[in-house]
């Protein structure tokens, strides 16, 4: 592999389009109920502390990429997909004022971080 | 007492991150990767693309039902109709950010509004770079914990049967707000409806307005000595 083989794979196809088709069957699909794991992450992530445990829906099964636990360390070769959660507010804060029990909010994962609820 | 007086240092002293930058940038250099005329232009060009793209995109849109459509399911493609490659969005072959844009778009019973908890990502190829507040450590913990709070020292209150739906951007996608059209702007054309989408509104963090826009007048305060003559 080149130095600049991130460069090269994106050419012309973007990230992370370029990665399209190199993960298995997706595990989820929009709707499905699921849960953050907490999983160890003492080198690196993109997985918010405030999200772990926490229950969501999925609303969008975004693309595939390598997860940014593997990426940051250039281990490209397992990518998985991603999806965007959709959380109650009240499910995050339990403080969160019950007069706004509507409010949500949205952020994404790659697949290892979920399981179902 | 002289100690007390010392002058304070006119910049704090430059972080880690900054250090960094410059031993990378003057490396590449060194290396051949690119010089530092071309450093300085694409600089130059980074600092000059604005929201002026999202803004057309979401005038568009209003307009034009087809192309919401695509907007909502291809920000990518739709962002190509108001002139901007996500691939190539220097027009020199400087590689852009991450290219899937998600285009969140508000209803009468929805608000978006967008951040990222982790740093700063940001569609830059079609708002610009993002302002200062956008990256600061307070917009990006209370957005997330206190939306409707931060919201309103914007000076936008949002009513209580409205969810507001905060997306924190943290992996390869960037989003932008589409707002509603506002009342007052029937009959008028994309580019009027352009001016009026400014940055924050794309952002979730202001409302379009018929009376206001990007390049409004900034109000004139005489001075209150003129010098003569003036």
């Amino acid at each position: 592999m080149s130095r600049g083989h991130h460069a090269e794979k994106a050419t012309g196809k973007g990230d992370p389009q370029c990665f399209k088709g190199e993960a298995s069957a997706p595990k989820f699909k929009v709707g499905d109920r699921v849960r953050i794991r907490d999983l160890p992450d003492i080198f690196y992530t993109r997985c918010q502390v405030y999200t772990r445990g926490a229950e969501g829906v999925v609303t969008v099964v975004t693309h595939e990429s390598p997860a940014p636990e593997d990426e940051a360390w250039d281990n490209v070769d397992k990518p998985e997909w991603f999806y965007i959660v959709r959380f109650k507010q009240k499910e995050l804060w339990p403080e969160y004022p019950d007069v706004y029990e509507n409010d949500t909010l949205q952020t994404e994962f790659s697949e290892r971080w979920l399981e179902s609820a | 007492m002289a100690e007390k007086h010392k002058p304070a240092p006119m910049v704090d002293e430059v972080s880690d991150f900054e250090v960094l930058e410059v031993a990378v940038r003057e490396l590449a250099i060194e290396k051949g990767l690119f010089s530092a005329e071309d450093h300085r232009r694409f600089a130059e060009f980074a600092h000059s693309i604005g929201p002026l793209p999202a803004g057309r995109l979401v005038a568009k849109s209003w307009l034009d039902p087809e192309f919401k459509k695509l907007a909502l399911e291809d920000g990518f493609t739709a962002s190509k109709e108001v002139g901007i490659d996500w691939l190539n969005p220097t027009g020199f072959g400087t590689p852009s950010d991450y290219c899937d844009l998600r285009v969140l778009e508000n209803t009468p019973s929805v608000h978006h509004v967008v951040v990222c908890t982790l740093c700063s990502c940001y569609p830059r190829p079609i708002l610009g770079h993002s302002p200062e507040w956008y990256r600061t450590p307070n917009y990006r913990r209370r957005l997330v914990r206190w939306p409707r709070q931060v919201l309103s020292e914007f000076g936008l209150q949002i009513p209580a049967d409205v969810e507001v739906r905060v997306e924190d951007s943290n992996q390869k996608c960037r989003f932008m707000v589409m707002p509603m059209r506002p009342e007052g702007t029937e009959d008028w054309s994309e580019d009027q409806l352009a001016e009026i989408v400014t940055r924050d509104c794309m952002l979730g963090v202001a409302l379009p307005h018929p009376d206001r826009k990007a390049d409004d007048k900034r109000p004139v305060h005489k001075a209150a000595n003129p010098v003569h003559g003036h």
